[in-house]
Parts: structure tokens; C-alpha cells; sequence
């Protein structure tokens, strides 16, 4: 729209384009108005369209929720002490000072879509969902922010509810952060708690301006059993990678631009224990749950950012635009993540069901070894971030007896995965997204799962915005699923 | 002293009180949460100019503020904006009366300058920040001044003369009004949103 066009047709047109939108049709990740209020400031100094962070957001995450040199003056909402600062001086003779948030620190996101589905076997039978009201499909509750100079504070129960009405309350968050405890400022930071890795940082959760997750990476189970599916949606059995974590992880930015994390981790699936059969033929693991074995995962990852703003906030050197999404930089990282499942059951399964012994008793498994290594990069040109990322993983799988007891079968499996997102900016308003996305699962009987995701946001207002996404996953043998969301997502 | 000297010294006093008056008074912005933030001005007076100032003005750019909010200047001042935050800070206007000018980003300390050349309501915005906003009120008059939270204004030296009087505030509609200047002169003006 031209600056000169008079500011009633603006507003009209405005109008239109929400009435479309919603009438139209209607499908949507996090954001934290509790910052906006601290500072007083609009969601957009931290997101091109939320939950996506532009280069500063990015850099107030990894700083814990903190401004790049941040007085006391820029906080607009004044916390509350919980000692004077002269106490310090005193301790152990005194607890030591600390601080909250000046407002409870919470936020709300609502999350309603009208979905049509098209969902097509492998023998070509069809179903198709029109027009479903799924109002809403998600409630976040979010509790984010600081105590004090050295510790922050984050928190996320979602409530959604499944296109039945059926519906899950989950903790998806909760942790604890330890900032700057020494050295030089951002170089050493700690968290604990369930939480998504910074593992995944650029490409997982606030980086995705979309509602699709990347499936292949965290929403598929890469390594089947012989000639079965292979491949499980909803992360029940061994998941690509797992999405969030309960462990403790360590992170730093050096010299502004080099990244560098690393943690410890019970790893999430293959479910807890034993899987059960829903008695339709098909096998639910139970998604979600924390594999509770003696051993940790262990997970690494290294990053180095070449121009654009210094992953601290820096901008020394750097001639930045005004435009805040826009930047000329490319960033390049290594991830790694080793783990062992073993005394973790889960059930063999194939396109049937489970693998029955001669007794009828399912054969059950374990992931006594597995490791997924990949690489991360992505180049941000003016209104332009195309972000990807290619993963490869080895497996060694255990079958065993029902009771566990007996082995029978030690197989290596090796499997890959990459996708490949585009992000746009039309306009400050306007975002397109596209993003391919390829499973080759390591089970060579096993077609490879093949997704593509477009999408169209209108971010009617800093908080409020509209999403049209195409979504279609196929696999040769199995069947091919294609969804059209409308999506209305307002955070406050 | 002497009657004739008091009448004489009565007499220059009125002299001087004619040559240099004032325009005081109050602005009523109903509807906003305070009258704050005005800008009273003489509009263009015929034949007449004023030399640009030398001196530049200066606003802040604190705690992602523009500081102050509203400013009032002579035609052909030049306003130095100073990013005093460890962030980067833009100033653009949307503003045809001040060529719409945008003066990109730069960091804490530094400043970069832009002359307004003539009577305009500038609104200035920040990219990075959504949020900021300020205004540069550009007289074509050296008769000026900014209101304070109650609404009262001075506007120092107004030589005595028939002018017409602009009000202009950022959230309510900008109104004028002729006024006869004669000494110390009282003016109200009432705006709306
Ligand atoms: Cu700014």
C-alpha cells in the first residue's frame, strides 16, 4: 500500500482483508506479551511475525530474556525487591537479595483453526473433513522472565484440543536459567528443567513462523521394524529428534558470534515402557513421555554466525538496516546428540500392528545405541531467511522377547532427514513460507515420507494474526494426507 | 519624585509593554488524558521572515522514548537525534511537509540531523520500535510554545498586532483562531479528538 493512500481506504481495506480471511476459512507456536509490557515496547522489536524472532529477539532470548547492556531504566515495570542490594554485603548472615517481576508475569496465547483434511489411503480410499471448527485448538499459558541479574524463568501449559473434542493439558515447559554466572557477559549460561534445546536454535519452536513443526525431524519414528510402517506420527516410538527435553544444558555466546551449547538429557520416547494396542490394528506408543533409564543423552552443538547482528545483540562494525527482520548474514552450526535406550521396551510393530511371536505375544525392542549428527544453516538476505537443516542417524535396535529377557536380533539401522524452509516479507503485514521436508527412513522397504508446507500470514496487528497453510504428507505405500488451516492466533 | 517623572516612567512602561507583548492562556484537549504536549503558534505572518537559527535542537532517543515527546521549532531549525540506548534506534517520518525523510540506524552516542524547512506536523517513528513516536511542531514564527500537562502555554514577546493563532496536538484536531495582540494577551483554545 502506497504511504500516500488515504487512511480511511487503508482501514477499509484493512477490514477486508480480515473478513476474508476469516470467512475464507481458517490452522498455528509461542510468544511473550510479558516482555512487551516489562519494557513497554511492541511484540515486533523481537518478532518479524511471532513466534519467528528477528536477529534482536534471538539475541534477547540467549541473553535470558535480557536487553544488550540493559539499564534498570528501560524495565518500565519496576520489580520487586526481595532484599536490598546491600545484603549482599552481609551474606551468610543473610539470605541473598533477589527480585520479581514487577506484574505477574504471564501471557495467553489463543489458538483457533478451521481445518479441512483429505486424508488418502494406500488403497486409495478417501476421506475428506470440511470446515472444522476447531475453536480453539490450543490455550497457552505462558509465564516467562528475570530474578534478578543472574537467573530467568520460563513456563508453558498448553491445553489443546483434538478435532473430537477429546482434549490434553501438557507442561511443555518449565525451567529454570542461570545467566553470565562468571566470565565474560553471555559466555556462561545454564538452564534445568523441560525444555526445547538450544540444540534446536534457528529451527524448532520461536524460529517458525508457520504452525507446522518440522515433522521429519521431531514427529516421526526414523527407524522401523523389518518391512513395517517405519514411521510413526506423533512421536510415539523413537522419535528423529526429541523436541524438548528434561535435562540440563549449558549455552554461551563468545566474541558475539560464535554459539556453543551443550547438555544432558532424559530423552523423550520411545514411551514409557510398553506400548499398548488399541485394538484397531494399530499400536500406540505413548507420545510425549521421558524414557527413564540410567542413561542420559548427551547432546552438543557449535555455531558461528558470519555478519548481520552479533548473536549477543552486537551491532559494533555492522551497518544494520531500519527494517529490523532485514539483515545480510549467514550462520552455520553442527549438532550432535548420542544416546542409549537400553531396559527401554517398546513394542515391534508393522503396518499391522504388532509383530507377534509364536505364542502371540508381541516381540518387543530396544534402541540400545543411537546417535544423530546434522547441520544447520541459514542465510538471511534483506526480506529473505532460507534456514535448513540435514540430519543423519544410527541406530542399533534389539529385538527381544515379550518379557524382555531374550534376545533375538541386533539390527543397524541408519536413516536421514533434511528440510528446507524459505521465509519472505512481503510487507511488515504480509509473510510467505514455504518449507520441503524428506524422511528416508532406515528400514530400505520403507518409502521415504515426503512433506511440503505453505503458508501465508497476516499479521493483522503485533499480537493478532491470521495464517492460510497448505499442508501435504505422502508415503509411497502408505497413504497421503493434505490439510488446509485457517488459523487465527492472538496473544495478550 | 516628581509627578511628571512617575507619569513619564508610567508612560514608558506602556511603551514597552505595547512592543512587547504575549499570548498566555489555556488548551482544552477533551477527550485526552491530559492537555499536555499542544503546540501554539502565530501562523505566517505576510511579509514577513525570520532568519533560521544557528543553534541546533536536540531530541532523545532514552529508554526506546523519544525525548521530549513533542518539540516546537523555528523554521529551518536543524534537530540533532541522539541515540542515547545500547539498541539500535531509526527516525523516519511519514510526513510530506518534511519530505517523509528516514535517517537509517546508528548506535549509542552518536546523532544524525535533519533540517525542517517549513511549517509541518512531523510525526517521527522508529522502525525498531513500533512503539516510539515523537513530533516536531515547525513554526513558520518564532512565536511558539509547547503546553504543559495542565494545558497552560506563554508565548514569550509577541510584538503587539493582529495575528492568526494555530493549535495543533498529536491526538486531537488542529484548529486556529485570530487574536489581537495587546501586551499581555489571554487566549483559550478548545480542541477536540
Ligand atoms: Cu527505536
Amino acid at each position: 500500500m502506497n504511504p500516500s493512500t488515504p487512511p480511511r481506504l487503508r482501514s477499509l481495506l484493512h477490514g477486508l482483508l480480515l473478513l476474508a480471511l476469516f470467512l475464507g476459512l481458517a490452522a498455528p507456536a509461542s510468544a511473550f506479551p510479558i516482555f512487551a509490557r516489562k519494557y513497554q515496547t511492541s511484540c515486533v522489536t523481537c518478532h518479524s511475525v511471532y513466534p519467528k524472532l528477528n536477529p534482536f529477539g534471538e539475541a534477547f532470548r540467549l541473553n535470558g530474556y535480557r536487553m544488550p547492556k540493559e539499564t534498570e531504566d528501560l524495565i518500565k515495570q519496576k520489580p520487586v525487591s526481595l532484599g536490598s542490594e546491600a545484603y549482599k554485603r552481609v551474606w551468610p548472615d543473610a539470605v541473598w537479595p533477589n527480585e520479581l517481576p514487577g506484574n505477574a508475569p504471564v501471557a495467553v496465547n489463543v489458538k483457533m483453526a478451521n481445518v479441512y483434511t483429505s486424508s488418502t489411503d494406500a488403497s486409495g480410499g478417501k476421506t475428506i473433513v470440511h470446515n472444522d471448527f476447531q475453536f480453539p485448538q490450543e490455550v497457552n499459558l505462558f509465564a516467562a522472565g528475570t530474578l534478578g541479574e543472574h537467573m530467568s524463568f520460563m513456563a508453558e501449559l498448553t491445553h489443546a484440543e483434538g478435532p473430537d473434542g477429546g482434549s490434553g493439558t501438557e507442561i511443555e515447559h518449565a525451567r529454570l536459567g542461570f545467566e553470565s554466572l562468571f566470565g565474560p557477559e553471555h559466555a556462561f549460561n545454564v538452564r534445568m528443567g523441560k525444555f526445547a534445546p538450544n540444540l534446536y536454535a534457528g529451527f524448532q519452536e520461536m524460529w517458525l513462523m508457520t504452525d507446522n513443526g518440522v515433522d521429519s525431524l521431531f514427529n516421526y519414528n526414523p527407524v522401523g521394524f523389518k518391512g513395517g510402517t517405519g514411521v510413526i506420527t506423533d512421536g510415539a516410538g523413537i522419535v528423529s529428534l526429541p523436541a524438548r527435553v528434561r535435562g540440563i544444558e549449558v549455552y554461551g555466546v563468545l566474541n558475539h558470534r560464535f554459539f556453543y551449547t551443550f547438555g544432558f538429557s532424559n530423552k523423550i520416547g520411545p514411551g514409557s515402557g510398553v506400548a499398548t494396542n488399541t485394538g484397531d490394528g494399530s499400536t500406540q506408543g505413548t507420545p510425549g513421555n521421558f524414557g527413564a533409564n540410567n542413561h542420559k543423552d548427551i547432546y552438543l552443538r557449535l555455531d558461528y554466525k558470519f555478519g548481520g547482528m552479533g548473536l549477543d545483540g552486537d551491532t559494533e562494525g555492522v551497518q544494520m538496516p531500519p527494517e529490523n527482520w532485514r539483515e545480510k548474514s549467514f550462520r552455520i552450526g553442527v549438532l550432535a546428540l548420542k544416546g542409549n535406550g537400553t531396559n527401554i521396551d517398546f513394542i515391534a510393530t508393522d503396518a499391522n500392528g504388532p509383530i507377534l511371536d509364536p505364542s502371540d505375544n508381541p516381540y518387543h525392542m530396544q534402541d540400545t545405541s543411537y546417535t544423530r549428527t546434522g547441520l544447520f544453516a541459514s542465510w538471511t538476505y534483506s526480506d529473505l531467511n532460507v534456514f535448513g537443516v540435514y540430519l543423519s542417524g544410527k541406530d542399533t535396535l534389539e529385538t527381544r522377547s515379550a518379557d524382555g529377557l531374550t534376545l533375538y536380533a541386533t539390527d543397524d539401522r541408519t536413516y536421514k532427514a533434511y528440510f528446507v524452509q524459505a521465509d519472505y516479507v512481503l510487507a511488515p503485514p504480509f509473510h510467505l513460507s514455504a518449507r520441503y521436508e524428506k524422511l528416508t527412513p532406515g528400514d530400505t522397504t520403507v518409502q521415504p515420507v515426503k512433506v511440503s508446507n505453505y503458508n501465508f500470514t497476516y499479521l493483522a496487528a503485533a499480537n493478532l494474526k491470521f495464517m492460510l497453510e497448505y499442508n501435504k504428507s505422502e508415503q509411497a505405500g502408505v497413504g497421503t494426507n493434505k490439510s488446509i488451516n485457517t488459523v487465527i492466533r492472538a496473544a495478550f | 519624585m516628581s509627578k511628571t517623572l512617575l507619569l513619564t516612567a508610567l508612560g514608558l512602561g506602556a511603551a514597552l509593554c505595547a512592543q512587547a507583548g504575549d499570548i498566555h492562556g489555556k488548551v482544552t484537549c477533551k477527550g485526552v488524558r491530559d492537555s499536555a504536549d499542544a503546540v501554539v503558534y502565530v501562523a505566517a505572518i505576510p511579509g514577513k521572515t525570520f532568519a533560521a537559527p544557528a543553534a541546533h535542537a536536540k531530541m532523545d532517543q532514552k529508554n526506546l522514548v523519544f525525548i521530549p515527546h513533542v518539540m516546537a521549532v523555528l523554521a529551518g531549525t536543524t534537530v540533532d537525534y541522539l541515540n542515547s540506548d545500547a539498541v539500535l534506534h531509526n527516525v523516519f517520518s511519514p510526513d510530506a511537509c518534511c519530505d517523509k525523510f528516514n535517517l537509517g540506524t546508528w548506535p549509542q552516542g552518536q546523532s544524525k540531523s535533519y533540517t525542517f524547512k517549513k511549517e509541518c506536523a512531523a510525526t517521527l517513528l522508529c522502525k525498531v520500535h513500533p512503539e516510539m513516536e515523537g513530533f516536531v511542531v515547525t513554526s513558520p514564527t518564532p512565536y511558539f510554545a509547547v503546553t504543559k500537562a495542565d494545558g497552560s502555554f506563554t508565548i514569550p514577546n509577541v510584538p503587539d498586532g493582529a495575528y492568526t493563532v494555530k493549535v495543533w496536538h498529536p491526538k486531537c484536531k488542529p484548529s486556529q483562531k485570530a487574536v489581537t495582540v495587546a501586551g499581555a494577551t489571554a487566549a483559550a483554545f478548545e480542541i477536540a479528538k
